[in-house]
């Protein structure tokens, strides 16, 4: 912990010791799968589960201190085994689950470069792990690879098993975003963990009858910190169901809120668009949303068409005026760095000089409507220090656009075993973001990557991924093509353009074939589907003078000859 | 069930992958060969209650259940509720 900042009164020592800490009869977590599907387990019945993975887990060797890596489908046996290792003192990552459009090559290559820098004394998969998987961990001869049940235990009354840990121990490592082969594992002690919580739950105002909804993966730090941990800290009741579900009726998530009278929720950007879009309008008259405090919008740029269609849609459903909040959150920090509405209203929106924007990156007030419009992500919450600097590292002034660095006391300890990637984003206590934006105000407003990051629905895609696959392909040029992300407002995010070039002017003839197979070869590598692939002949795409293919003058160009692309 | 697979096909071709020369069949593979995305399942979803007149229970299907026509038939074959 840094100790530039004043220390903060934490509730508990330790994350296991708030479990213990729970009402027993308070309901956790509901898992919904329909209604005719859907169960709700107290604090009490969640602690025995936990307890049960606990003695489990000690019988296979797993002592504190010890990594175990858990991957499980969305549900609460996961939560159990996570929270069931934090009661051994023993440090639990849970990585993401593999999906029907996964290619098990790339899968098995992301899964072994991850079990392998974590040495995880104990590997826990569920019973329906694809055996095909299986020999992609890598285990030490130390090591252990077990199967947990889905399960609830049907006994297991007995003393609790409670290994200790300190403040500063680490508690879990949270992978950051991005795809599996470039994950960082991110460490995190309970110290950090609880203070984070502590300012989090003070800038919403937390009280007891809160509760939570989420779909969002338990993998990801918006579904494990804000609707998993905090829960558990604060002894809030969650509503959860898995993405896959929601992705197939994201109306399940206005049922659950009317249902259940949810106060709180976070989505990604695309979330608020895609169900102004996709819930049908003789559906709305069934949803009740005037429980929700905060729907909060976080981990893409925040788009003020998304809040603005959502409000439109579901105002008539009782959606409260105030409810559409931001924040600013990584894995790095734990979790939120800012968050809007702590001193009342909605996220300001600043609209400045579109040409000034784009010329000089300064963003300059003008008339409301008369520029481009951006939608703040609040204020720093307290203890968090944000700082906007240049190429060269010096601070910037209000409004100009650069760098976000972060200093908290609620920082990571460095990505696990990862020095060299630690020394990297962690230089004189502030963590260097590779995001881009300015701070007007005191708001901070996000306005793109550094790194040409693509995100498309909240998962973070690097363009290098999309070409590499590209290139595998024997008609495409080797390196010769360029990926980016194009915005899509329809649909609230970006989505995933490529450009190639083809080895001959004949291979066009055969484009459709080609356009076929790196689009599917994409989608089982990156699990999501490109926009648009646009095959060009040889010498298409613009050179840097190193000779390297250059992304920003190819996208330009590629702009240029298909404005439509601009235009959506 | 011929002509639900041909409204279905139809659907898709005109409404989701809007993309002149592409076809499908049957057993195509839409989500894991990338040309529709997951996201777009909503909305091909909703088509398959309406050409088989079933409401589909939310949790019961997976996107790979509706990976092909042929998927997606069987699935509301399989979980589909007439609708009343």
């Amino acid at each position: 912990m840094s100790a530039r900042f004043p220390p903060v009164r934490v509730p508990f020592a330790t994350l296991s010791e708030a479990l213990l800490a729970a009402p027993q009869e308070k309901p956790f977590v509901t898992m919904w799968l329909d209604d005719d599907d859907e169960r709700t387990f107290t604090f009490g019945e969640f602690t025995r589960w936990s307890n049960a993975q606990a003695v489990s887990f000690k019988e296979h060797g797993l002592g504190k201190g010890d990594t175990v890596i858990l991957i499980m489908p969305q549900g609460v046996a996961l939560m159990a085994a996570f929270a069931g290792a934090m009661l051994l003192g023993a440090v639990p990552a849970i990585l993401a689950y593999p999906t029907f459009k996964v290619e098990p090559a790339k899968y098995r290559f992301g899964l072994a470069g991850v079990s392998a820098n974590l040495n995880a004394k104990l590997v826990v998969v569920d019973e329906s792990f694809p055996a095909e998987f299986l020999e992609s961990v890598s285990l030490s001869d130390q090591s252990k690879l077990i199967r947990a049940h889905s399960s609830p235990p049907t006994s297991g009354n007995g003393a609790v098993t409670h290994v200790p840990s300190e403040p500063e121990d680490l508690a879990f490592v949270q992978h950051s975003a991005g795809t599996t082969g470039l994950q960082k594992g991110v460490a995190l002690s309970h110290g950090a963990v609880l203070r984070q919580l502590v300012h989090l739950s003070h800038a919403l105002q937390i009280r007891p009858s809160d509760r939570i909804y989420n779909w969002l993966p338990l993998y990801h730090d918006m579904g494990l910190i804000a609707c998993f941990i905090l829960p558990m800290v604060y002894h809030l009741h969650v509503v959860m169901q898995s993405p896959t579900d929601w992705v197939l009726q994201p109306r399940s998530m206005l049922h659950l809120i009317s249902k259940y009278k949810c106060t709180l929720s976070w989505v990604p950007n695309f979330a608020l668009s895609f169900l102004a879009r996709r819930v049908k309008s003789e559906d709305r008259r069934d949803y009740d949303l005037s429980s929700l405090r905060a729907l909060i919008n976080c981990s893409e740029p925040v788009r003020a068409e998304s809040m603005d269609s959502f409000a439109a849609v579901f105002s008539p459903c009782g959606l409260q005026p105030m409810a559409l909040q931001s924040s600013y959150a990584m894995a790095e920090n734990v979790f939120a760095v800012t968050q809007s509405g702590m001193n009342g209203g909605t996220p300001p929106r600043t609209w400045v000089d579109g040409a000034k924007y784009q010329s000089e990156r300064i963003a300059v007030p003008v008339e409301k409507g008369s520029g481009p419009c951006f939608v703040s992500s609040g204020q720093s919450l307290p203890n968090n220090e944000v700082r906007i600097v240049s190429e060269k590292g010096h601070t910037l002034p209000d409004g100009h656009v650069g760098e976000i660095l972060i200093r908290s006391d609620s920082m990571l300890d460095g990505y696990y075993n990862r020095p060299d990637l630690t020394s990297l984003s962690l230089r004189d206590g502030w963590y260097w973001s590779g995001d881009l934006g300015f701070l007007l105000d005191h708001e901070l407003y996000v306005t793109g990557r550094k790194k040409d990051l693509i995100i498309v629905g909240g998962k973070n895609i690097y363009p290098q991924d999309v070409e590499e696959i590209a290139f595998s392909h024997p008609a495409i040029h080797d390196g010769r093509a360029v990926a980016f992300g194009c915005y899509n407002a329809d649909l609230g995010t970006e989505e995933i353009v490529l450009v190639a070039e083809v080895e001959e002017p004949s291979n066009l003839g055969n484009s459709s074939a080609i356009d076929r197979a790196i689009r599917g070869a994409i989608v089982a590598e990156l699990g999501v589907a490109p926009r648009t692939i646009y095959l060009k002949p040889p010498r298409w795409i613009v050179k840097s003078t190193a000779g390297k293919p250059a992304r920003s003058a190819t996208r330009e160009k590629l702009l240029a000859e298909h404005p439509e692309l601009r235009i959506s | 069930m011929a002509d639900f697979a041909q409204q279905l096909i139809d659907y898709i071709c005109k409404e989701i992958i809007r993309r002149p020369g592409v076809q499908i069949g049957v057993d195509t593979p839409l989500v894991s060969s990338g040309l529709i995305d997951s996201f777009s399942l909503v909305d091909v979803l909703s088509k398959l209650e309406e050409v088989t007149a079933t409401r589909i229970p939310a949790g019961k299907v997976q996107p790979k259940d509706m990976d092909t026509v042929s998927l997606m038939l069987s699935t509301a074959q399989r979980v589909g509720k007439p609708r009343r």
